[in-house]
């Protein structure tokens, strides 16, 4: 059945287990991966997409994108460049992705889901187009297929 | 006297009052405040020395106001201070202070230096010398009201993803509710968490509350530039606001100098007493807490430290609330050496974060947070002020050192019982 809200959403995501989490969250930071345009991101994203990834190279890979994350925060005081800042938490949904286990109390796929919104909610500030935007929805569509592929 | 040597002086002049007069006065220049500075103890540079920062407006005063000063200038034996060096000044007053105010509360003779810098940045900003980065931020807070430039539609927009994530309404402009909640910029663009959290708290401990679409913004950077007309125009702003909502108590955010700003110096600043109370939201979940509308569950299994913020705990007295709530979900909490009154800062307080002059000796004055988390190696760093908690993540990134950094409001809301 098609899910339509973040209560199933949410319900669906609980029934993941920590791989399959992790496969979740990759594709949610793929649908916002273009707002960060950072080789650290991207190839974090592209090595938790093979199967058999170890845990050392998810901690490695954490290293690499908690940099990016903390690089892109804005300064207290400092203009606000809301697309420089959509790339933060994409960096922030990314590092959900490659969290190691053992630090990982939550779901992971709904942590990098939120993130990947407050991304979406970013570039729709920076280009002046309302705050509506429909990462949501995208994100429903992506569960669904990756739980019927 | 050339025009840049009367400028000078004569902005100086104005700055000086009977306060500074009898801090020159009193100064034993006994080196206590030198030891107290993270910026001269990581440093060893005793230009830092933080009586030495406020020298340009001594100078000044010796040589108006004191009679011995006056005939040394009279016989050329004092020179006066020209705009050139004045604005030389500008890396000791604004790059490597955070106006944290250890060197006050050390001062055997109880000079508030923290004033003296304020001051002497009042003279400076007048004269043109504060950073662009300060003078910018105090620009877009005056003509904005933010000092990052966030308007209404992005803290819309972040109230739609927050009401969206946790089923929860976040009310904005509720005229009546019994808290009116301010936000700073960071919260908005960095930390939307710390709203999240707010509405939840807010909702199990069935209080009303509200965002004011006039004045959601708390951060004072007239306060930093030195500057009381714009600090009272950013104040005037959040007063007609809670009036106009008519709430019985404004909440500060996890900002430092905005409480300073809103709590202590803001009825002064507008010449009256509030219609309000001003609290902290520290302030808040402990009274919450102690009333037992705060109900949380489970601990955190890791080793905890908290970070004192400055203006919060040493210079705005709230000191105990913060470790009531650490203690109410976490067994293994551990302070760092010097908490609490004698915390020693992060480092980007006081504008100095908003100045990228300031970044190189700003990491470099943040090995003594370093010197103080490899003492008691926690696991996890606490805190209760945005610019604190960037300031403190950049700092560990720089020295590679592994350790997550939270908000305490936010951890507060992932234990809620959920009812």
């Amino acid at each position: 059945m098609p899910i339509n809200n973040d209560a199933d959403f949410k319900a669906a995501l609980a029934e993941l287990d920590i791989h399959q989490q992790r496969r979740a969250a990759a594709a949610f930071v793929e649908s916002v991966l273009h707002l960060c345009q950072d080789m650290r991101v991207s190839s974090a994203i592209a090595m938790v997409k093979h199967p058999g990834v170890g845990e050392s190279e998810l901690a490695s890979a954490y290293q690499a994108v908690n940099s990016v994350r903390v690089e892109r925060f804005t300064q207290c005081g400092k203009e606000a460049d809301w697309r420089s800042q959509a790339g933060h938490f994409v960096a922030k949904a990314a590092l959900s992705c490659v969290r190691p286990a053992d630090e990982s109390p939550g779901n992971i796929a709904w942590e990098a889901a939120m993130s990947a919104r407050m991304a979406r909610t970013c570039e729709s500030v920076a280009e002046g187009t309302g705050t509506d935007n429909h990462e949501a929805e995208t994100q429903y569509r992506i569960l669904y297929d990756l739980l019927n592929s | 006297m050339s025009a840049s040597l009367s400028r000078a002086v004569d902005i100086l002049k104005e700055v000086i009052d009977a306060p500074i007069a009898s801090y020159f006065n009193s100064c034993v220049h006994c080196g206590l405040c030198a030891e107290a500075c993270l910026f001269y103890t990581e440093s060893g540079d005793p230009k830092y020395t933080p009586i030495h920062k406020v020298e340009p407006l001594r100078r000044v005063y010796e040589q108006e106001y004191t009679l011995l000063g006056r005939i040394g200038k009279w016989l050329g034996l004092s020179k006066p201070i020209s705009d050139e060096e004045l604005g030389n000044w500008r890396e000791l007053v604004y790059d490597s202070c955070t106006m944290c105010g250890r060197c006050t509360i050390v001062c055997p003779v109880g000079n508030d230096i923290v004033y003296m810098v304020r001051k002497l940045r009042e003279g400076m900003a007048i004269a043109g010398h504060a950073p662009d980065g300060v003078v910018g931020a105090t620009k877009r807070t005056v003509e904005i009201g933010s000092p990052m430039g966030v308007k209404l539609p992005a803290v819309k927009a972040q109230i739609g993803h927050i009401e969206a994530e946790t089923g929860l309404t976040v009310p904005l402009d509720q005229e009546g509710a019994e808290y009116m909640v301010l936000l700073s910029s960071m919260e908005i663009i960095n930390f939307p968490e710390y709203l999240s959290a707010i509405a939840k708290i807010m909702k199990q401990a069935g209080k009303t509350w509200t965002l004011c679409s006039t004045a959601f913004e708390a951060t004072n950077s007239g306060i930093q530039i030195g500057v009381s007309d714009l600090a009272k125009v950013i104040v005037s702003r959040i007063v007609e606001g809670a009036e106009r909502l008519k709430v019985k108590t404004v909440i500060s955010p996890e900002c430092g100098h905005a409480f300073t700003a809103i709590r202590w110096e803001g009825p002064n600043l507008i010449g009256r007493p509030f219609g309000f109370k001003v609290k902290h939201i520290l302030e808040v979940l402990d009274e919450f807490r102690a009333a037992g509308l705060l109900k949380t569950e489970g601990f955190e299994e890791e080793r905890l430290t908290f970070h004192d913020p400055c203006q919060i705990a040493r210079r705005g007295g709230v000191i105990e609330p913060q470790r009531n709530l650490m203690r109410m979900v976490s067994k293994n909490f551990v302070e760092m050496s010097d908490p609490g009154k004698y915390n020693w800062c992060c480092g980007g307080g006081g504008g100095v974060s908003a100045n990228d002059d300031a970044e190189e000796i700003r990491l470099i004055a943040f090995k003594r947070k370093k010197a103080q988390l490899d003492e008691v190696k926690p696991d996890k760093l606490v805190t209760a002020c945005a610019n604190c908690r960037i300031v403190l993540e950049e700092g560990l990134e720089h020295y590679q050192m592994d350790l997550p950094v939270v908000g305490l409001t936010e951890m507060i809301a992932e234990h809620l019982v959920e009812k």
